[in-house]
């Protein structure tokens, strides 16, 4: 059996897929947080550079890739498409199982995609330094990584209690040469006010957000980045899913159903993007879903409604899927997917039914992960492991009915630095949140009304 | 070659835990109180519950006794082997209780069995020293780590503590100062060290009152999504804890710390609430919904401290809107939430995983089981 299935340099692809040219209900637009009024060019242009604002923008379907941005890419993409022969195996499935790993880039995950374009139209129009914010740590260690190959600055607001938690991902930043400073900081105003109120506070996403926005802002040569949610990120990581239609045609096989694990929306959407056209022509039975925590269940347990993007209300108002701006998610490991809403382009064809969303308990995505590495060899983070456990579960059935369906994984990235996570799982210290979907019912009042 | 005869001495007190469920919180000194608010004697029914498994299982047991309501009587109805020891006065007091473990010590008793609350289990330990001492759990308040957690445990304990089977540990005699619980201050003081059999999950912690800044944060998460989803203007029954207290003082509104309190839209529409209060509540009010917490180490949400939230209470209200809240800490810290209504099929009805709020729209699920089904585990 074949097992892994490779592209070459030169297949990288030469344009992106922008999918707002195919969405079946246009995108509401994104509101400015101070006037509630419809956001223009200008409003963005102090913190992001015109291309990706045009990006932001567009409906054009096809946008041409930098030769610059595809030099660098070449250092790890194509990324390899590999058959799951061990975990069928493991399964005794007569399902056909593939994952696509985006954990060889150097940062360990998809997040260089978008990391390494942005830096490069940032750098194009002048800026001399990146502000951003980080959980986890994978967008602050890729956009790290995207800064020093285009020689430029960059600093990252880490949610402290990673900071703490995590020392390696800092280390790696260093290696970078970004400064990385543990938020609340007392490197910005909204920072210090934070630290006079609770000293010990352990910082959270939206206090980082804030922080970089305001970092940017108030800086002539500092622009801001984010990994995920905006639509210019989703153009960038549509690089996977049209890289992956070309390893499908390799294998002479297409995916029935599509798996991958969603917080803000950056790596599902990159992966199954590329397929809405088939979906919506000639492949109406493929199946695309979205895999979240029960911890944060937005797209499962959210309403379809306007809400800032950020816990401070100083990002736009976008319409989403939200658990409300100011819902902090519980401490799960799979600190990637703690994010209060998604992405609009996902939402939109969620609520058109193009995409589907599950969500599952932190415990058992480690599970899936762990009788992955068992079989397939390599630690997958915890966010990637919310993917396969859906998946495994679809090849068992396929084990009852005897189908031979394709099932696909979205691999996003490795778990090397998540082992205190596993640590814990081993020792049986994992807790399994869940989302008071009624009793939070009753107590939303608290979204703007537009 | 004779059996080795294991000898119990044994008492019930007899007013035990009638202030409970007239919202009392506590009987000491105020029986009469208590009656006259139409409560209703309890202790010698669980201490029967306890007594009618002993007897399955009571040969080579000899009970050592007090006499009539303290003990004499509940025997006798067991059909168990026992001799009287010490004779009550017409008005027992806790004297009494006194003077009946000091009868037990100079008969050499192996255990002594009582049935009361954390008053009575004060004045027991206070008379034996190290001698092994066990409760059925029968008062208000039952802080002390003496406590089975249900009088079928007792039973289970007793015998299997009797055959040599389980050892004795030391553990904390507490108790609240009744005065200050009435006022609605939680004083838990150390009264004693006693010895009592020992099986895990089946005696009670020592109550205990947590304090750690970080679990002070979660308690205001918890009150300010509790103040969120109380403006659907039900009428809140609010449970006794502090961390119902922290949803109260977030909402403004006077919490009667060890108590049942009724809130509707924001505002405190009865204090301090008996049984019968919350049943007239049910009379007029429409929707209804309970917010109870864990006690302490216990992990009790109900049939400790809030007894005025009664079966009665729990069928009108429906199970579906019992709310459990309580802190992460406290949560990690259980095994898992235990009821004791009184009232075995609701036990039945309330024993599944339940949701507990931990966070501002944080939730858990944690099992619930009837204390009085664990002694089968």
């Amino acid at each position: 059996m074949k097992i892994k299935y490779l592209l070459d340099e030169e297949e990288i692809p030469k344009k992106w897929y922008n999918v707002a040219a195919d969405m079946p209900t246009p995108l509401d637009p994104p509101l400015h947080p101070g006037t509630l009024k419809p956001l223009s060019a200008s409003d963005m242009e102090m913190i992001f550079p015109k291309a990706l604002i045009q990006q932001e923008m567009s409906t054009q379907r096809w946008i041409d890739i930098p030769e610059e941005v595809r030099d660098i890419y070449r250092l790890w993409r194509p990324t390899p498409l590999y058959r799951a022969a061990g975990l069928e195996k493991a399964l005794q499935t007569p399902a056909k199982i593939y994952y696509k790993y985006e954990g060889v880039s150097p940062a360990g995950s998809h997040k260089p995609n978008t990391a390494v374009p942005q830096a490069y139209y940032n750098m194009k129009e002048g800026i001399e330094r990146l502000a951003t914010e980080t959980g986890a740590g994978q967008w602050g260690s890729a956009l790290s990584l995207a800064t020093c190959l285009f020689g430029l600055q960059c600093t990252v607001y880490m949610v402290r209690s990673s900071f703490d938690s995590k020392p390696y991902r800092k280390s790696a930043m260093r290696v970078w040469g970004a400064d990385c400073f543990a938020s609340p900081s007392d490197k910005t105003n909204f920072g210090r006010k934070i630290l006079a109120e609770t000293p010990d506070t352990p910082g959270s996403l939206g206090i980082a957000i804030s922080e970089a926005v305001e970092d940017a802002a108030s800086h002539d040569n500092t622009n801001y980045a984010l990994g995920s949610v905006l639509n210019h990120v989703l153009i960038h990581q549509s690089i996977e899913g049209l890289e992956l239609k070309k390893q499908f045609d390799l294998a002479d096989d297409y995916p029935d159903v599509m798996f991958g694990c969603c917080g803000g929306g950056s790596n599902f959407p990159g992966m199954v993007f590329p397929f809405i056209p088939d979906k919506m022509k000639d492949k109406k039975d493929l199946r695309m879903v979205a895999c979240e925590p029960s911890a944060c269940p937005t797209l499962t347990k959210g309403p379809f409604a306007y809400d800032f993007g950020d816990t401070a209300g100083m990002a736009p108002v976008i319409k989403m899927y939200t658990l409300g701006h100011d819902f902090i998610p519980p401490g799960i490991h799979a600190g990637g997917l703690r994010y209060h809403g998604d992405a609009p382009l996902l939402c939109n064809l969620v609520h058109d039914g193009l995409i589907e969303a599950t969500a599952l308990q932190q415990t058992e995505a480690f599970e899936a992960g762990t009788l992955f590495a068992r079989t397939e060899g390599i630690i997958p983070a915890p966010e990637a492991s919310h993917a396969i456990k859906p998946a495994i579960d679809e090849a068992r059935r396929c084990k009852q009915t005897g189908e031979a369906k394709t099932i696909f994984i979205s691999l996003s990235g490795h778990g090397h630095f998540d082992l205190a996570a596993y640590d814990a799982y081993n020792d049986g210290k994992l807790v399994d949140y869940e989302y008071p979907a009624d009793l939070v019912k009753q107590s939303l009042a608290k979204l703007p009304k537009v | 070659m004779t059996q080795r005869v294991g000898k119990i001495g044994f008492l019930i007190n007899p007013i035990a835990g009638m202030g409970g469920a007239v919202g009392l919180k506590g009987t000491d000194g105020l029986a009469g109180q208590a009656l006259a608010r139409g409560a209703k004697p309890q202790a010698p029914e669980r201490a029967m519950a306890c007594l009618h498994l002993l007897s399955r299982e009571a040969d080579g047991l000899l009970f050592l006794a007090a006499s009539g309501e303290m003990g004499g009587r509940a025997l006798s109805e067991c059909d168990l082997h026992y001799q009287v020891v010490y004779d009550v006065p017409q008005d027992s007091s806790s004297q009494d209780t006194k003077a009946a473990c000091h009868a037990f010590l100079e008969k050499g008793v192996d255990l002594i069995l009582f049935c009361g609350g954390d008053g009575t289990a004060r004045d027991v330990a206070g008379s034996v020293g190290k001698l092994p001492i066990l409760g059925i759990p029968a008062g208000v308040k039952m802080h002390s780590g003496v406590f089975a957690i249900s009088p079928q445990a007792a039973a289970q304990l007793a015998l299997g503590f009797m055959r040599g089977e389980l050892k004795a540990r030391e553990t904390e005699i507490v108790d609240v100062d009744e005065e200050l619980y009435r006022a609605g201050e939680l004083q838990t003081r150390l009264y004693a060290v006693a010895c009592t059999p020992y099986q895990p999950v089946l005696v009670q912690e020592r109550k205990r009152i947590y304090v750690s800044g970080n679990e002070e944060e979660f308690k205001d998460q918890i009150a300010l999504f509790a103040s969120e989803f109380m403006r659907d203007g039900s009428a809140y029954i609010l449970g006794a804890g502090t961390t119902t207290a922290r949803i109260a003082e977030l909402l403004q509104v006077e919490k009667t710390l060890l108590g049942v309190d009724v809130v509707q839209n924001g505002k405190l529409i009865q204090k301090d609430a008996s049984e019968k209060d919350l049943l007239a509540l049910l009379d007029r009010e429409k929707s209804v919904k309970i917010i109870v917490s864990p006690i302490g180490a216990q992990g009790f949400i109900l049939g400790r401290g809030s007894q005025q939230i009664s079966a009665a209470v729990l069928r009108n209200v429906g199970e579906e809107n019992l709310i459990i809240v309580s802190t992460p800490h406290k949560l990690a810290e259980l095994r898992q939430l235990l009821v004791d209504t009184g009232d075995e099929l609701m036990d039945k009805i309330l024993a599944k995983k339940r949701l507990v709020v931990t966070g501002y729209r944080i939730a858990q699920r944690k099992e619930t089981v009837a204390a009085s089904a664990l002694h089968d585990i």
